[in-house]
């Protein structure tokens, strides 16, 4: 099951529930890997304490461009109302901050959420439409209900033969050898 | 989280997904749809929906040619339907969003059945909704002038209004929705990718799947990311209908300026949208026999969210009326007195037959798991939701404070061709959706089955989901 | 202060009621000295204090009905807590009395003498009398007591041994009681707080008040939480996990009361007229107006930013500063709505508004701290325990 044109980066394992995935990234962390993933079909709790990464950033990027976004709006308001075309409506101040509220969350709230997506992508190395890993031939049932671990041979753990047996040991299955 | 079930008398969580699917049989169940051959009754379903799109197409090119004089509009009744469609189909947009965020909030795990088709119905809503502000400004082609882009007459748009704030507000809350939507498609479209035969869905579904490996590398990001969205979303949800309600609530005329306005219409909007979504979950889990994903514990869960809803709705209609009595103002009690007994009352008593006593049938459980009486009552929402912003915008209007220049609004048969073609858009676009995407958020309904849980202890004798 | 193992009853009741008990006597004394210095003062400072202990014990009455509405697992663990606060309806019942008293005082529409010259006042009359006033707080009251009792009592009783039957008699009770009580403090609020100026009229008004006391409840709950834990009580039980739920709960209210308050002022600055913004007006005048912008920054946007960040919802020592000051803030809430229609030239602090807050909150304290250890202070026999305990955050 070898997979043999081009150079090896890495194997593919298939394991056949959460928890023994689970159990395989707790394992793969204690040996003291890094580059390795671990594929499901859904996010299984309790995954990232087990695969030993830390929490997310997203949450200040987004954050942060939401209070650009919502004081951009702000600002954008201030100056065509009070500043560029300073205009009487209905009696009120030129600079209506009460009035400047709605726009100001709106816009603060969209550049959010665009971050959070833009961000998501961007933490997630996405898009890559290609990918070793997409030649293994079983890999595609990922996105349907296999569990896979793929560890890069970049790891400096990394041993073909020993790996291998680590991944056996915890009860991986179809073991396959990745070429680009 | 699983609210027990008081007769049965049991408080084990029951499962949320019934028919002990497998990891595979969701996929299998749901892909089916969009793989399997495209049924008749689809291109028939699509024929009808898409002529009436026609139509609203075809009369909004006549309204643009000819002017908003086609209307029913008069003196003093100058917003007619428009603004009542706009605000009735915001107000079904509402529902997709509150179930993919507050529910998510609150941990709901029941919400991933119906939560993809809810959030897709909100996208096509608002768009419905975004036709009617935009052709009712009479002259579209300077509709650009709500933006604050430069112009000739080096003038900006007039922030302090809160029809400029309607603009942003609901342009916002249609990207987010669409960006959260996205989102949660990833993972499905991956699916779909990684099961297509023809060399066209594996480009099509390849690049939207953006390359998604369903690592916990990118899980970890996606699920904050699903989060956050969520949380933006929430405020966002209630801060949309809320600006609606501006859109009257900041005016001086009675039947219109009142405090309540925002929580009311947002309550409103959940109310509105979980009919729609009922509506339209019936049909489908009929057509594609999806009753083991929308249990008859779902449809009852949306009837009981309508339910406080539609008491929430009738506690402002009677804070309302008490308090323009209390108010000591004639003007004040004379329209309320005219919205139930004036000429109008026929309207209000829709309204207030469809909104707050027909939903009193759902405190049964007896309604609650008929699909044949939840199927009526939801189009009763619906109609009596919409009766709800025909009544605040006629009666109020109508009656100005001049006596003399009072009038009775009636609309042409512009007015009722342009709203029934807008279901026409709206069904079309839900058409071609339940079609080509999958409608049942298939990793999200994965990760609730009792065997995504890493603690799981398979029950003797048999096998779970990875075989 | 220890908690028996098995019973979950607190062992050696510790010196918390006491301790209030004292307090609420002193307090009661002071402001017995400032009813005969200055009633008018005394009886405005005593509805503040009234009002802010009323909504936060009714807020813990909803935070309980809409537990057993929704199903909620993770909270069960502090639900009895929240049972506790709430079965102080009958103390805020008799701490009424003085209210009823000061009627005179504190409601201009009262004087049938300035109604006879006023024709607002005179339509409302039929609404806005002694007669009827006094009837509707006896009902308000009344099913308060019901509904709170009925939920105590059931629930109390379901720790000797677990009942399916009676736990869905308590959801049958919450989700009629939901209406009741959705109706009764709307009106308690505009008899009690709106109609101090009684021309003014607002319909979001009562879920303003309501916004508010969830906030205090929430916030009131934490607080308790974290007072046994540093004692060892309950420090096991009551995780992480669940102060950051706790934690987001208050910054969701808190935000709920921002909308509201944001929504009504909205509409009545934009429309501007003048029956209406008077009200607001009367809270710009001199001092008024620093205390408007104190309740703006203090009672959201600083908290909003600080509240907004896990780490701020996970840490305790965070959170027992956000909850105290978040109880401050509700404290200068209620004296934003009750005292600029006696003091209308600005805010003015008395030493009676701090002694009939001392009285009030000793009283509350002291009974609500009866009640937590009269019976196990965890729901022990529900079935739903252990997973509450167990629960954590996604």
């Amino acid at each position: 099951m070898v997979t043999t044109s081009g150079n090896p980066v890495g194997i593919v394992a298939e394991f056949d529930s959460p928890a023994s995935l689970l159990h395989a990234a707790e394992s793969l962390r204690d040996a003291g890997y890094r580059r390795f993933d671990c594929h499901s079909p859904f996010p299984i709790h309790g995954m990232d304490r087990a695969m030993g990464l830390r929490r997310s950033p997203l949450g200040w990027i987004v954050g942060m461009c939401a209070l650009f976004g919502a004081s951009g709006g702000l600002l954008l308001q201030w100056w065509t109302s009070a500043v560029d075309y300073p205009f009487v409506i209905s009696g009120k101040p030129f600079f209506s901050y009460q009035a400047f509220v709605p726009v100001t969350f709106g816009l603060g709230v969209l550049l959010g959420a665009v971050a959070a997506v833009i961000g998501m992508l961007a933490l997630s190395r996405l898009p890559m439409l290609h990918h070793p890993v997409f030649h293994s031939d079983r890999f595609a049932r990922f996105s349907d209900e296999g569990f896979f671990v793929s560890i890069e041979s970049s790891d400096k753990r990394f041993d073909s033969t020993e790996t291998r047996s680590l991944i056996e040991s915890v009860g991986g299955r179809n073991i396959e050898t990745i070429a680009d | 989280m699983n609210s027990a079930n008081p007769t049965s008398g049991h408080l084990d969580p029951e499962p949320l997904i019934a028919g002990n699917q497998t990891f595979r049989s969701v996929t299998e169940r749901v892909c089916s749809i969009v793989e399997a051959k495209t049924p008749p009754i689809w291109f028939i379903a699509i024929g009808l929906a898409g002529s009436l799109a026609i139509l609203l197409f075809g009369l909004i090119g006549y309204l643009v040619w000819e002017g908003i004089g086609i209307w029913g509009v008069n003196i003093p009744v100058g917003w007619g339907w428009a603004i009542v469609n706009f605000v009735f189909w915001v107000g079904i947009g509402h529902a997709g969003t509150l179930i993919s965020a507050i529910l998510f909030l609150f941990r709901q795990r029941w919400r991933t059945s119906i939560n993809r088709f809810a959030e897709a119905m909100t996208l096509f809503a608002v768009i419905c909704a975004l036709i009617f502000p935009s052709i009712h400004v009479g002259r579209i082609w300077a509709a650009y002038w709500m933006f604050p882009v430069p112009n000739q007459m080096s003038m900006w748009p007039n922030f302090r209004s809160p029809l400029l704030w309607d603009v942003f507000a609901v342009s916002t809350y249609f990207t987010v929705s669409a960006l959260f939507w996205y989102v949660g498609l990833i993972p499905d479209l991956a699916t779909l990718r990684d099961r297509a035969k023809t060399k066209l869905r594996k480009i099509v579904f390849g690049l939207l799947s953006l390359g998604w490996r369903g690592g916990n590398r990118q899980w970890k990001h996606y699920e904050l990311a699903y989060l956050l969205l969520a949380g933006l979303s929430t405020p966002l949800v209630l801060s949309v209908h809320s600006v609606v309600s501006t859109d009257f609530a900041v005016s001086i005329l009675p039947g219109w300026h009142t405090t309540i306005f925002p929580p009311y219409f947002v309550a409103g909007a959940i109310f509105s949208g979980f009919a729609m979504v009922m509506t339209l979950g019936i049909i489908a889990r009929r057509i594609f026999r999806l009753e083991d994903f929308i249990t008859v514990k779902h449809l009852d869960k949306m009837s009981k969210i309508m339910l406080v809803t539609g008491m929430m709705v009738g506690y402002a209609y009677a804070c309302e009326f008490f308090i323009a009595w209390y108010s000591g103002n004639i003007y004040e009690q004379f329209t309320f007195m005219n919205r139930a007994f004036g000429p109008y009352a026929w309207a209000y008593w829709i309204m207030v037959t469809c909104n707050v006593v027909v939903p009193q049938l759902f405190w049964f459980r007896k309604v609650r798991s008929s699909i044949l009486a939840l199927f009526a009552m939801s189009i009763l929402v619906n109609i009596g939701m919409w009766f709800e912003r025909f009544v605040i915008v006629a009666s109020s209007l109508s009656r100005d404070f001049l006596p003399s220049s009072w009038d009775y609004y009636s609309p042409t048969i512009y007015d009722v061709g342009i709203f029934v073609g807008s279901f026409g858009l709206f069904l079309t676009l839900f058409l071609l959706f339940i079609r080509f995407l999958p409608m049942i958020a298939m990793s999200e309904v994965k990760g609730v089955l009792p065997q995504a849980n890493p603690h799981y202890h398979q029950p003797a004798g048999t096998h779970g989901g990875s075989r | 202060m220890e908690l028996h193992e098995t019973s979950y009853k607190l062992k050696s009741p510790s010196l918390v009621g006491r301790n209030a008990l004292m307090a609420g006597i002193i307090g009661s004394l002071l402001s017995i000295v400032g009813f005969f210095l200055n009633s008018p003062q005394f009886f405005h400072a005593y509805l503040v204090a009234y009002t802010f202990w009323l909504t936060l014990v009714l807020g813990a009455l909803f935070f309980v009905m809409l537990q057993h509405l929704v199903g909620a697992v993770w909270s069960i663990v502090l639900r009895r807590i929240a049972e506790s606060i709430m079965s102080a309806v009958p103390l805020m019942a008799a701490l009424f009395i003085p209210v009823l008293i000061g009627m005179h005082d504190l409601y201009h529409w009262s004087h049938a003498d300035a109604v006879a010259v006023d024709h607002v006042l005179k339509a409302k009359s039929a609404y806005l009398n002694t007669t009827f006033f006094i009837i509707r707080s006896v009902v308000y009251f009344a099913v308060w007591f019901l509904l709170s009792r009925a939920l105590y009592r059931a629930s109390v009783q379901q720790d000797s041994r677990f009942d399916h039957i009676r736990l869905a008699k308590m959801k049958r009770i919450s989700a009629a009681g939901m209406i009741l009580f959705a109706l009764t403090t709307t009106f308690a609020a505009f008899d009690w707080l709106m109609s101090l100026d009684p021309h003014w009229y607002s319909t979001i008004f009562g879920v303003y008040v309501f916004s508010g006391g969830l906030l205090s409840s929430i916030v009131a709950i934490t607080l308790i939480c974290v007072f046994m834990r540093r004692r060892g009580v309950l420090s096991k039980e009551i995780t992480h996990e669940h102060y950051h739920d706790l934690g987001k709960l208050t910054f969701a209210f808190m935000v709920f009361w921002a909308y509201v308050a944001f929504s009504q002022y909205l509409l009545i600055w934009y429309a501007n007229i003048p029956e209406e913004t008077i009200w607001y007006h009367a809270r710009w005048i001199g001092s008024w107006k620093a205390i408007s912008l104190l309740l703006v920054f203090g009672h959201f946007v600083v908290p909003f930013f600080i509240m907004i960040t896990r780490p701020a919802k996970r840490n305790l020592a965070m959170m027992t500063t956000m909850a105290l000051w978040l109880l401050f803030m509700h404290w200068v809430d209620h004296y934003w709505l009750v005292m600029p229609t006696l003091h209308q030239e600005g805010a003015a602090l008395s030493w009676i508004d701090v002694a009939t807050m001392l009285a009030i909150s000793g009283l509350c304290v002291w009974f609500i701290w009866r009640r937590l250890s009269a019976n196990a202070i965890v729901p022990v026999s529900d079935p739903r325990l252990a997973e509450s305990m167990e629960f954590t955050n996604v």
